[in-house]
């Protein structure tokens, strides 16, 4: 049984070594930009309107907790889904106070949105597109370290235990041992 | 029978033979997902260790029932073996969904329904051992808790539920009668899901029953010493 995990041991410990070295060797995909615009994705944190209710501009925290305010044009263009999966699209000029709306009902679902802008102005709205790969591999290594490091920390302490109560059980039975002899 | 045939070892051996075969799978074989990326891969962790930390106050509730009704001294043992196997994967469920939630959601922690419940559940495994550890040892002790840990119980169908439900920001259960074919995790990504699944049971099974023995011993120890007329308290 020692031995057995011993040698359980030793391959979770070669078995974290290879995940961390992989962890380090996967490929980051960054985020593409073109024609000066920034494409950013992350949920909603804020939203502000005119006196007519109209929006005018929006704060977006990306997956790094970084927050960025966006003010919007008259092009500015929105592609943004219900939570029942049903597509709204339309321009800043078109619907400038539905807009408020949809924006608002995403920051309350948590649902993310790829923004794409050029010096601070949006230029498209839309749902996080597919294919844009945020890699945050060093929250990916917290949970499986954090994870492996409690079970292992938790399993040390029932063995240290479990050893401690067997030497105190051995030391009573001699104890009565000897008694009932002499 | 042979020492490495015992129960503990076919555990042991199956625990860590899954636990292999669900890193490579996780790391190598199933392929990254398309709108979260890389971070998805946290849930063949997360959602594993919170099937297990609800199993195991199943089983405590169980346990504790069987105890109520046959006031055998084992269903106890069994009951607190499962509660403190669970307070560490429940503690572990809680962080692991943080650091998920930090990247997708933005925020480490939000009052919704499914993570309220489940921290729900969490105190109520806390406050199952609390009880156990502050209250005078004895029958009364054991059948109180017996009933906090049929009480607990109550939380597990409606941490289940609660994204259905209440429909806020956690994504719905992608297992079980309420998953539907849409949030349902299919192809590679519902094998890889379903080995990390077994791999988590054994290895809660492994921990709750080497705690089980360490109970006994315990139990075993004070057993002893009243035998010979020291009055050292119930672990």
């Amino acid at each position: 049984m020692t031995i057995l995990s011993s040698v359980l041991r030793l391959a979770a410990i070669v078995l974290a070594a290879v995940a961390i070295v992989f962890l380090a060797l996967l490929q980051t995909v960054p985020a593409m930009a073109q024609d000066g615009q920034q494409i950013t994705s992350g949920i909603v944190v804020g939203v502000l309107t005119d006196e007519q209710g109209r929006l005018e501009r929006f704060a977006l925290s990306d997956s790094g907790g970084n927050v960025t305010e966006y003010s919007v044009e008259g092009s500015t263009e929105y592609g943004l889904e219900t939570q029942a999966g049903d597509r709204w699209v339309a321009t800043q000029a078109d619907e400038p106070i539905e807009v408020v709306s949809r924006l608002r009902d995403h920051q309350e679902r948590f649902a993310a949105i790829t923004v794409t802008s050029r010096n601070g102005v949006a230029v498209s709205v839309v749902e996080r597109e597919s294919g844009r790969l945020e890699t945050n591999l060093s929250f990916l290594f917290a949970v499986f370290a954090i994870t492996w490091a409690g079970f292992f920390a938790y399993i040390f302490f029932v063995s240290r235990k479990q050893r401690e109560l067997q030497r105190q059980l051995a030391r009573l039975q001699a104890t009565i041992k000897r008694n009932a002899n002499s | 029978m042979s020492s490495i045939l015992r129960t503990s070892n076919l555990l042991l051996i199956s625990t860590a033979s899954l636990m292999v075969l669900t890193l490579w799978m996780v790391f190598f074989w199933v392929p990254t997902e398309a709108n979260q990326g890389n971070i998805q891969r946290i849930l063949y962790i997360h959602v594993p260790v919170a099937w297990a930390s609800m199993l195991a106050i199943i089983f405590v509730a169980v346990a504790s029932i069987a105890y109520l009704r046959t006031k055998n001294e084992v269903w106890d043992r069994l009951a607190v073996a499962t509660a403190e196997t669970g307070v560490v994967f429940g503690a572990l469920m809680l962080i692991t969904g943080m650091i998920w939630a930090r990247p997708v959601w933005g925020v480490w922690w939000t009052g919704e329904a499914k993570l309220t419940t489940a921290l729900i559940l969490f105190f109520v495994y806390v406050a199952y051992l609390m009880f156990r550890a502050y209250f005078p040892p004895g029958a009364q002790r054991q059948r109180l808790a017996a009933i906090i840990g049929v009480i607990g119980a109550i939380d597990t169908p409606i941490i289940y539920y609660a994204a259905n439900l209440w429909s806020q920001a956690h994504p719905p259960s992608i297992v079980g009668p309420s998953s539907d074919a849409e949030s349902a995790f299919s192809g590679e990504f519902g094998v890889t899901l379903t080995v990390a699944t077994l791999a988590f049971t054994f290895l809660f099974l492994y921990i709750a029953r080497e705690r089980f023995s360490t109970r006994e011993t315990e139990d075993a120890l004070v057993e002893i010493r009243r035998s010979l007329g020291d009055a050292e308290p119930a672990l």
